[in-house]
């Protein structure tokens, strides 16, 4: 791989109805000369940066708030990176813990869509000093 | 092919991964990473009960959970840190006492920087491996028939004959051209002995040039010095049953072995500084223009504690001496407070990445010197155990497992 | 504009910036331009001791090597940033950077820069994810 090349992973939310098989299908079905994988949680796929990017765009239209992509470091089914021959990365727990995460994206993405204004939780902060003296006091009395 | 897990944080990054690998293969092993999922890495966290900040951490905490219970299969365990990770070294050495305290797998653990390269690993991985391949070997407790065992140290040149488990023979001498010192060392044992080269019936051979060494005299046994002199320390202090540790001061490197029935299932070396070895205390007899035979009895007449010594480096350590002596300090108390230099660090550095058990033997050239071994009695709290010809142990060690060749 | 994204692996941020039309600095962008330079060979990820002392730029000599290795492959996305969002108390899983002092030193260097940064909170319920979409959206196309 070079400049010019780019690996990238499909991820398809779990509330999503859209299968992988659905995905890789309709990725050969663009007829870009990419080369595409299937996996658990969805596709890989490499090829020349600019087919990538257009695959990308057109595959996240089938669902557009349940597809989601992002780079991947390393080219498909290399060997250095391979789990069967070094074990897990944390990388791919944050994969596994992002991937269930992502239905609550996808109510984030609808409210970004209808523009709702959302307020910001209040942060807890600490009891004073002075509070959680009197209320040892209450307690132990 | 012989599995070592390996249980890291930041070699990755540290550009020593390939390293790593290079050294493992290298010896015939692998490096090999049990796999661990989301789950099992919250629930290895809580039930190891240390959970540091850093991902990697808990990551190395999961794995070895994964050996302990037995859910992967491994032959030995790696487990390393980056130098100067305070967070790192805790759970590094809380994870190597884990391990041992589930498994039986033998372990070592390592502190890495940049400049790690796989020549610094590789007697380490070589001895991982002869533990597991050769456990045989290594139960051999008694020595049979006539054989001869050398040391090609990287200060002096060690051999020793033995016939029917009696020393018959030995001799040493400076290394300075590694096959003809060998060769020396060992053509006056023999003599001691009273046989020829041709009747002795098999030869082993460690320490640094064991290679060259053993091809030139067609050994039966070329090993690594770890587990070498592990036997041999334990067959001299005839404490082949039960556990031990063994503290080898040489004059290049140091090591600390835990050994259960005479074979190690945790250990560490020292060799990048001077100040931790042998060359340190010839250094400061040749500045006191003692004889390093006198250097011992000196120290045990001194006092250390009257010598202000603020540094480990064996440069900057001398620079400490020479001007407690322009101080008026005696050459007794310099060479007290040189032994104890010596001893703190291997305290300090190499007995913090091991569990001490009880006995203590202390071998290696530098256990000829009294005042070493008071110094490590004082840092110890305990006598070691310092058995007749402490210096062969490497010789010892390989003539003994050499006869191991000799039946079957 | 070029945006830096921590954690620098994070699929969800890594999205969410490209599909608000930036450009995300990512993690997988630095491994990705070492992996595939066939000149190196120190696997898995290529980082050799040479870029490790380049991580002095970053980081003294006293700071461990894993650190300063990890610098040199984020430094120089950092120095290109021109945003960055901060997901902050991120479960630890996040993160395939694996070392938590590198992870602060790497906040500290984006904030020391003076570009414009969202730091915001990571959703633990429907509504604080709301939140942090509708933030990031709003963040991201402020930026001229």
């Amino acid at each position: 791989m070079n400049e010019k090349n780019e690996t990238r992973m499909i991820v398809i939310a779990p509330s999503s109805e859209i299968t992988p098989d659905q995905v890789v299908r309709f990725l050969h079905s663009l007829g870009k000369n990419i080369a595409i994988k299937e996996t658990c949680y969805g596709a890989m796929i490499e090829g020349k940066k600019e087919d990538v990017q257009l695959a990308v765009r057109e595959v996240r239209k089938l669902d557009p708030n349940r597809i989601y992509s992002k780079l991947r470091g390393f080219p498909v089914g290399d060997q250095r990176r391979c789990r069967a021959l070094h074990g897990s990365r944390p990388g791919f727990t944050q994969l596994e813990k992002e991937w269930e995460m992502l239905s609550l994206i996808e109510k984030g993405l609808r409210a970004a869509e209808k523009n709702e204004r959302i307020a910001e939780k209040k942060k807890k902060g600490k009891l004073s000093m002075d509070d959680f003296k009197r209320i040892v006091k209450e307690v132990i009395g | 092919m012989i599995k070592i897990a390996q249980l890291s944080c930041g070699t990755e990054y540290s550009g020593v991964q390939a390293e790593i690998e290079k050294a493992a293969s290298i010896v015939g092993a692998k490096m090999v990473a049990p796999d661990v999922d989301l789950k099992d890495i919250d629930a290895a966290v809580e039930e190891f009960g240390f959970s540091p900040s850093s991902p990697q951490l808990k990551m190395m905490i999961a794995r070895a959970v994964q050996l302990a219970h037995k859910r992967y299969d491994a032959d030995a365990v790696f487990i390393a840190s980056c130098f100067r990770c305070a967070e790192g070294a805790l759970v590094r050495n809380e994870i190597r006492r884990y391990v041992q305290n589930h498994t039986r797998l033998p372990v070592v653990t390592y502190s890495f920087t940049e400049r790690t390269k796989s020549g610094q690993l590789l007697t380490r991985m070589e001895a991982l491996v002869t533990i597991v391949t050769r456990k045989d070997l290594l139960a051999r407790e008694r020595q049979v028939g006539l054989t001869a065992g050398i040391d090609s140290g990287s200060t002096t040149t060690k051999a020793m004959v033995i016939r029917d488990n009696e020393v018959i023979g030995k001799y040493w001498l400076p290394t300075a051209e590694v096959v003809p010192s060998a060769e020396e060392a060992l053509e006056n044992a023999l003599a001691e002995a009273g046989v020829k080269l041709s009747e002795v019936e098999a030869i082993g051979v460690t320490g640094y040039g064991r290679f060259i060494v053993g091809k030139k005299l067609k050994a039966k046994l070329v090993q690594e010095e770890l587990t070498v002199n592990s036997k041999g320390a334990v067959w001299l202090a005839d404490r082949q049953k039960g556990e031990a540790t063994i503290i080898d001061i040489g004059g290049m490197d140091n090591k600390a072995i835990t050994v259960r029935d005479g074979i190690p299932d945790n250990f560490t070396m020292g060799g990048i500084c001077a100040g931790a070895s042998g060359r340190f205390l010839e250094i400061v007899a040749k500045r006191l223009k003692v004889d390093i035979t006198e250097l011992g009895k000196l120290a045990d007449a001194g006092d250390y504690r009257k010598i202000n010594m603020n540094s480990y480096c064996s440069i900057f350590g001398i620079q400490d001496l020479v001007t407690s002596l322009a101080e008026g300090n005696s050459i007794e108390d310099v060479a007290s407070a040189a032994c104890h230099s010596v001893a703190e660090q291997i305290y300090e550095q190499q007995l913090q990445e091991i569990d001490i058990r009880q006995p203590v033997i202390q071998v290696g050239g530098t256990s000829l010197i009294s005042g070493m071994v008071t110094a490590m009695k004082d840092i110890l709290g305990q006598d070691p155990i310092v058995p007749k010809n402490s210096q062969y142990i490497g010789a010892a060690g390989a003539a003994l497992l050499a006869s191991g060749f000799l039946e079957g | 504009m070029k945006v830096f994204i921590m954690p620098p692996n994070s699929l969800i941020l890594f999205d969410l910036v490209e599909r608000f039309g930036h450009e995300p600095l990512s993690a997988m962008k630095a491994i990705a331009e070492r992996v595939t330079d066939l000149e190196i060979d120190s696997p898995p990820i290529n980082v050799t001791s040479e870029d490790v002392k380049k991580g002095l730029k970053y980081a003294g000599i006293e700071v461990p090597s894993g650190i300063r290795g990890r610098l040199a492959l984020w430094g120089p996305l950092i120095d290109e940033a021109e945003a960055a969002i901060i997901m902050e108390d991120a479960p630890y899983y996040f993160g395939c950077v694996g070392c938590h002092r590198t992870n602060e030193m790497v906040k500290y260097l984006l904030r020391k820069k003076g570009i414009p940064i969202l730091e915001i909170p990571y959703p633990t319920n429907e509504e604080e994810a709301k939140f942090m979409v509708t933030k990031i959206k709003e963040f991201l196309e402020g930026l001229k």
